[in-house]
């Protein structure tokens, strides 16, 4: 009998079993589909139609003044910001708009305004807004500070000609570039976003779910009695996985972020590639890990939520590290997701190279090995 | 209908939930903890923002103007940079997050009376972050500008202080923020998140539930008993509801007492509306739980239906106004939209049963038809 | 509620279709089940019978015919709740309809109260049953923790509490061993002969269709036969003729080319033997010996037993007349090339010295030793958790033993467990294929795991198909395939590599009498041609018959360890020959010798057996015990001793014994 085998029969033993997991994710035709929703309508539903930016916010103006300035000032809301709605008749209604959420913003011009400016007095203008979003609360306030401050400059500048000391009054315009998204498109953000997390998703499920439903259908005893390995029964299926999450990334990459976001890909896409094949390899072993303690496909999938929201909250997607806490910061620092979201947008959108991202493509790698290492460990301990 | 029976039907679900111990947690455990993980990790408050300064000026009026923002709380000033140069790198690394550039001439200018334009540059990777500094940017840089034109109209004329208010500032705007004073990121959210989380938790319990007992056969005790279909429905869903209720409880005392988030409405209202909600969503979940066979299944599927509209056309984190026509359309078929509105109503903004009775009319409307076509739908002699 | 007379239709069926998409599951099956009757619907998987009877408690809607349930026609779910108090359902699969998490009492009270039974009376029943069923100790065990039988007897308890006029049972005592099997029926018996139920019971074990007042035989959505087991046998003229000989491979040869159906049964050859048209009984017998003789001309029979058919040669026949090619055995190839495998006398292929394994507390295997020849069948025999499963793990390297010692073909168990697995072949129960995948793509992906080289792989799957006859469908779905080819699909999986020893656990389990044939042929070629050692387990006490050599086990003890023929004469010996007689009240006669300390009494439709050592005696001593009950029964008849007999019997005495 063969008592030794070369490595090449090892190799080809592995192809085989890659190919047996291959063959059965296209069978499994519902997972098929699944697959092919996510990687492209999900993230077409996730970057389109998003915007975290202050986008025709509502504004009433109650103008107790109904004058030639009056009228001025409150023409200079303008959308894209701003959006202006039906006048309230009193500050009841005013009240009512914000409480119903008609409007967002009330601004009151007060009676005699006109009057004031025109005898240089200062004029008092209430701004009412409705933070009960925060974010849209501040920059509602923030866009009305400058708008009011570049009509001052012109105000001032106006009644400083009119003292004769010169027509002119000094400010600064403060005019912002943001790197890597100058359009602060954010189907581009949210278009890699999402593609760096179902990457996560998919990393942890799916082998979860290839090795589960061998214990759940009594396979693995077959493959237990065989003189494989415990790393030749996990690996062609982590291997697996990794071509099928990355069939998916292609797919994400060129129809959806490039095809219909128009992506900038500034990095080096084979780069790219090699740190999701490393990241999703050694991420599966959380997921390997599920299916050591989950019995059937049903508890794969809640145990795979419990993992998976706090490493999608931890990831530094939506928070940076430095305005958490501190222990929240540590628990940051040990999730391998948050290490491969600064990858991913490194490469894709900043340009960044392979020497630029050692090290935290260091610290991921670190972290995957880790988490393979514990799902090997449990499925050897379980199963031999 | 005997209510006796439904009452057999919903003791031995909830002696079956009590002793299977995952499933327990997934329904007791999960809420919390996603409510903690998204509270603190969703803050999106920016503050410490790494930040540096390029100063081609360096006169005492450039280092004052940048003082303005290395001061501030939300800015962590990092040091001064040479030049410009390694700008994209620093902030591709995520060392630095905002740098601000004050070009040569800049006290010089701002003395003979002229404006100047600086620049902050800012990391534009994250959307939410680079708004929210964008609004800090500007709201910083109103108040410097406003306190140099002050200055120097003052050197210029040298009036007393209230006609120098008046010159430089003849607008005043008093801006209140309404119901999140101090704009608190996580006030915004823990309502929001009560909605987002009742949405995505009582259908995954219920078609896990319910489909578990389809997939292993013991439904057919059911099929083949006298229990009427309503009795088993009422009886299967009671004690998804009632759980799903408590949770609804913690995290109503997670948002006001862990996050400190005001509750100013009025309780009975939120705690109907709540009941209403949770009855609506259990609705989603028994639906398709009589459309599907397996417990994988279901779970897909609740996972598409529910987690997309809860965070996209729920006006959790877009306001229904910043959507796209087609969008809000959506946003007002579901039932999302209407209990954010009751949730941000009842805890920031104080408003009930005047300002939101028609919300509460359309969940109860949702709930009638959720529960009417679970009914039609369920059958006790199925074709398969 | 009023009750009907005996005898009165309780179910009738008129032309009833169910389709599943394009599947037809029930093709036009008229039926008819009489009140106070216990009614048997045997057939293999797939036959249609689970469909039928869903659709008879009027869970499942069909697609043609008429169904009348107490006179009710169900055509709408309407109707169908009209009777469901008076149905009681326990569907397929042991303990699916149970709750895991919930007791005994739990899950009994939850039944109880869904069908609105008041709590003195269920308290009252629950009493009751819980009695007869012996599950009173275990109230407060969660039903996850009970072992099959008593998981099978809780469904009947749940499925009876509501006091149901028509019980529907799917295949109740599948996976179930003989002893919890026999007990089932037994209360089964009472319930319908003392409170006058009505039960359609399915089975897929041919040997229980004679414990049915009524049978029903099903294949492929239709029905092969009807009627009491008597008239199913009378119905088939054919006899069939055991034989020893010597030269057995050659014998099987030949009698492959005259008959059609020929088993081996360890030194055994069975063959059926068809009658010629108009024969008598007893002429038919005298001219199938002449025969048989006839075919073996030339060869020296040791031994020549004349008996009838039973009930699953007749299944096998009326599959054949209702052309079931597979069912037509066809005579075995002669082996392609003889293994030549050379070893010394003393050989065993496999060898089990003193094995240990203790769970915590719980010691799963004590002190296990037997041995196996190359060539030889080796039965492992057990009630559900007995520790069969544990065994074969330990010598399949799977599982370390805490003690004792052993080799498998060849290799040591503790040091070489790695060449232990690259020598044998294994065969779990059911499900151990990928169903997703095609036979070609099981095949080679098993070839390719065993590392047989890549230039020999295509011949060995061609081969291996040709073996385990299943060519012609390589491209199809080991999910599509009926359970018999998929079951050879699985064992051609587990022979690639021409292993020296193969592991089978439970192999046959759900597969129909056709294919369980077939199955056995081909391990008789293994073992005979090619000298391969088989292990393996059953609860088919017909394919015990058929091994060489049995190994019994009890509490992780083995409690026999002999030829199925010693097994037989020892039990023989011990407690006596088994004695049938008929009895016009069956349920009553059977207490009757049971309390009277009658031996293995027990009850098989109209018949009652019993083991006595003095066939001469026994009449007079039954009708002593009868005659003062007012009671009857017809003259003994003596049967062959069955693996059942031997299993049940061996079993309860070490329960006597354990409870003292």
């Amino acid at each position: 009998m063969m008592s030794r085998m070369d490595w090449r029969d090892v190799l080809g033993r592995g192809l085989e079993l890659v190919r047996k997991e291959l063959l059965q994710l296209w069978r499994d035709r519902v997972l098929i589909l699944f697959l092919l929703y996510v990687f492209t309508v999900d993230i077409y539903l996730a970057g389109s139609g998003l915007s975290f930016s202050l986008h025709n916010a509502t504004i009433a103006v109650m103008d107790q003044d109904m004058s030639h300035a009056s009228r001025e000032l409150a023409s200079r809301f303008q959308p894209p910001e701003f959006q202006r709605v039906a006048a309230p008749g009193d500050p009841r209604a005013a009240q009512q708009l914000l409480d119903t959420g008609r409007s967002m913003v009330v601004m009151q011009i007060p009676p005699r305004f006109q009057a004031d400016l025109g005898a240089g007095r200062q004029a008092a203008v209430q701004y009412l807004v409705d933070s009960s979003n925060s974010v849209l609360g501040l920059l509602a306030g923030s866009h009305a500070a400058e708008i009011v401050g570049r009509y001052n400059l012109e105000q001032g500048a106006a009644r400083l000609a009119a003292t004769g000391a010169g027509g002119r009054l000094p400010g600064v315009d403060n005019a912002q570039r943001a790197l890597f998204n100058a359009n602060q498109n954010e189907a581009w953000f949210m278009g890699i976003a999402e593609l760096l997390m179902l990457v996560t998703v998919f990393a942890i499920i799916l082998p979860a779910v290839a090795a589960v439903r061998e214990k759940e259908r009594g396979t693995i005893e077959q493959l237990l009695v065989s003189p494989l390995r415990p790393l030749e029964i996990l690996l062609p299926k982590v291997l697996a996985m990794t071509l099928v999450i990355l069939a998916g990334v292609t797919l994400a990459i060129a129809l959806v972020l490039r095809g219909v976001f128009d992506v900038p890909i500034r990095g080096s896409l084979p780069l790219f590639y090699a740190i999701s094949a490393l990241y999703v390899f050694t991420t599966s072993g959380i997921g390997l890990l599920l299916a050591t303690i989950a019995r059937n496909l049903a508890q794969v999938g809640m145990l795979a939520i419990m993992v998976l929201a706090p490493m999608m909250f931890l990831s530094g997607m939506w928070t940076p590290p430095e305005a958490l806490a501190t222990p929240v910061r540590v628990l940051m620092a040990v999730s391998p997701m948050h290490y491969y979201i600064d990858a991913g947008f490194g490469v894709l959108l900043k340009g960044m190279t392979l020497a630029e991202l050692a090290q935290p493509l260091l610290a991921m790698a670190l972290l995957g090995a880790l988490a393979f290492g514990a799902g090997l460990a449990r499925f050897r301990r379980q199963f031999a | 209908m005997k209510l006796v029976r439904a009452m057999v039907v919903a003791r031995k679900e909830w002696q079956e939930i009590r002793r299977d111990r995952l499933f327990l947690a997934l329904c007791l455990v999960v809420p919390v903890v996603l409510m903690l993980l998204f509270g603190y990790g969703l803050s999106l408050d920016v503050e410490n923002i790494p930040f540096a300064v390029v100063d081609h000026d360096d006169t005492p009026a450039s280092r004052d103007y940048a003082s303005h923002f290395s001061d501030s709380r939300y800015f962590d000033f990092r040091g001064r940079l040479a030049d410009e140069g390694a700008i994209d790198r620093l902030v591709a690394a995520n060392a630095l997050r905002a740098v601000l550039v004050i070009p040569p001439g800049f006290g010089r200018d701002l003395a003979a009376g002229r404006s100047v334009r600086v620049q902050t540059v800012i990391d534009g990777t994250f959307p939410v972050r680079a708004m929210t500094m964008r609004g800090y940017v500007l709201a910083i840089n109103a108040q410097a500008s406003t306190g140099i034109a002050l200055e120097w109209a003052r050197a210029a004329t040298g009036a007393d202080e209230r006609s120098l208010a008046a010159l430089a500032q003849p607008v005043r705007l008093e801006t209140r923020n309404l119901y999140n004073q101090p704009l608190r990121s996580v006030w915004s959210m823990a309502p929001k998140l009560i909605m987002v989380i009742l949405m995505i938790a009582p259908p995954f319990l219920t078609v896990l539930g319910v489909v578990r007992e389809k997939e292993s056969g013991s439904i057919f005790n059911i099929y083949a008993s006298t229990v009427s279909k309503a009795e088993f429905l009422l009886g299967k869903l009671v004690p998804y509801v009632v759980i799903s209720l408590f949770n609804a409880l913690l995290l109503f005392l997670l948002a006001r007492y862990l996050f400190g988030a005001p509750f100013k409405g009025d309780p009975l209202f939120f705690a109907l509306a709540t009941a209403m909600y949770v009855v609506c969503t259990t609705g989603i979940g028994l639906v398709i739980s009589v459309l599907v066979r397996t417990q994988t299944a279901a779970m897909v599927v609740v996972a598409i239906v529910t987690v997309v509209p809860a965070a996209l056309y729920s006006g959790a984190i877009i306001p229904i106004e910043s959507l796209s026509p087609a969008a809000a359309g959506v946003a007002h078929l579901l039932p999302a939209m209407y209990y954010a509105q009751v949730a941000t109503g009842s805890f920031l903004k104080g408003v009930g049963w005047p300002v939101l009775w028609p919300n509460l009319l359309v969940l109860a409307g949702y709930a009638a038809l959720l529960m009417a076509a679970g009914y039609l739908l369920f059958s006790k002699r199925p074709r398969t | 509620m009023a009750v009907a007379p005996a005898g009165e239709a309780v179910v009738r069926l008129r032309g009833l279709l169910k389709r599943y998409a394009a599947r037809v599951a029930v093709d036009g099956v008229d039926l008819c089940v009489q009140r106070g009757r216990m009614h048997g619907l045997i057939g293999p998987d797939g036959a249609g019978k689970s469909s039928l009877m869903k659709i008879v408690a009027g869970v499942l809607t069909h697609d043609g015919g008429t169904v009348e349930v107490f006179g009710q026609a169900i055509a709408s779910e309407r109707d169908a709740e009209r009777v469901k108090q008076r149905i009681g359902l326990m569907p397929q699969g042991l303990g699916q309809n149970l709750y895991a998490e919930l007791s005994i009492e739990e899950n009994i009270d939850f039944f109880a109260r869904l069908r609105g039974v008041d709590e003195q009376a269920l308290a009252a029943r629950k009493r009751q049953l819980l009695a007869m069923t012996r599950l009173e100790r275990f109230r407060d065990r969660p039903m996850k923790k009970l072992s099959g039988g008593m998981k099978q007897k809780l469904g009947l308890v749940c499925t009876l509490i509501h006091e149901p006029e028509l019980i529907i049972l799917d295949e109740p005592t599948t996976g179930v061993d003989p002893v919890s099997r026999r007990d089932f029926w037994a209360i089964l018996d009472e319930l319908v002969s003392v409170r006058g139920l009505t039960a359609l019971v399915s089975t897929a074990y041919m040997d229980e269709a004679a414990r049915f007042a009524t049978a029903t035989m099903m294949l492929g959505g239709r029905v092969l036969a009807e009627g009491t087991p008597a008239e199913l046998l009378a119905a088939l003229p054919a006899t069939v003729v055991s034989v020893k000989c010597r030269e057995q491979v050659e014998a099987q040869r030949r009698l492959g080319a005259s008959f059609r159906d020929t088993i081996l049964r360890g030194p055994w050859l069975r063959t059926v033997v068809d009658a010629v048209p108009g024969e008598d009984a007893p002429a038919r017998a005298r001219s199938a010996e002449a025969r048989v003789r006839e075919a073996l001309a030339g060869l020296a029979i040791e031994a020549l037993d004349v008996d009838a058919p039973d009930l699953e040669d007749l299944f096998i026949a009326r599959a054949a007349s209702a052309g079931v090619a597979a069912a037509r055995f066809a005579p075995a190839p002669a082996p392609a090339k003889r293994m030549e495998r050379t070893h010394a006398p003393d050989y065993n292929a496999i060898e089990a010295r003193g094995l240990v394994r203790q769970f915590g507390d719980f010691r799963a295997v004590d002190q296990v030793s037997f041995t196996v020849k190359p060539g030889e069948i080796f039965g492992l025999l057990g009630a559900n958790g007995a520790g069969k499963t544990t065994v074969i793990k330990m010598l399949n390297g799977i599982q370390p033993p805490n003690a004792g010692s052993g080799a498998v073909a060849g290799a040591d168990m503790i040091r070489a467990p790695g060449q232990i697995k690259r020598r044998i072949g294994y065969m779990s129960q059911a499900f151990s294929l990928y169903l997703d995948m095609t036979v070609r793509e099981n095949l080679r992906l098993f070839a390719a795991i065993y590392g047989v080289p890549r230039a020999r792989r295509d011949e060995r799957v061609r081969e291996l198909m040709r073996l385990c006859d299943i060519e012609g469908i390589e491209d199809m779905l080991a999910g599509d395939l009926p359970m018999g080819r998929r079951q050879r699909l699985a064992l051609a999986c587990a022979l690639v590599h021409e292993p020296e020893v193969v592991f089978l656990d439970e192999p046959t389990s759900g597969v129909d009498p056709v294919g369980r044939r077939r199955f056995w042929d081909i391990l008789f070629r293994l073992a005979r041609h090619e000298g391969v050692a088989l292990l393996i387990t059953t609860h088919y006490m017909s394919e015990a018959e058929q091994c060489d050599h049995i190994s019994l086990l009890y509490a992780g003890r083995v409690v026999a360890d002999a030829s199925p023929e010693q097994l037989k004469a020892e039990l023989a010996g011990r407690r006596g020959e088994l004695w049938a007689f008929d009895t016009p009240t069956p349920q009553a006669t059977v207490k009757a010798l049971q309390a009277a300390g009658f031996a293995g009494a027990s009850l098989y439709g109209t018949a009652v057996h019993v083991l006595d050592p003095d066939g001469a005696t026994l009449p007079a001593r039954v009708a002593g015990v009868l005659a003062p009950l007012g009671l009857q029964a017809g003259p003994p008849h003596r049967r062959p001793l069955t693996m059942e007999d031997v299993f049940v019997e061996r079993v309860l005495e070490l329960e006597r014994e354990a409870a003292q």
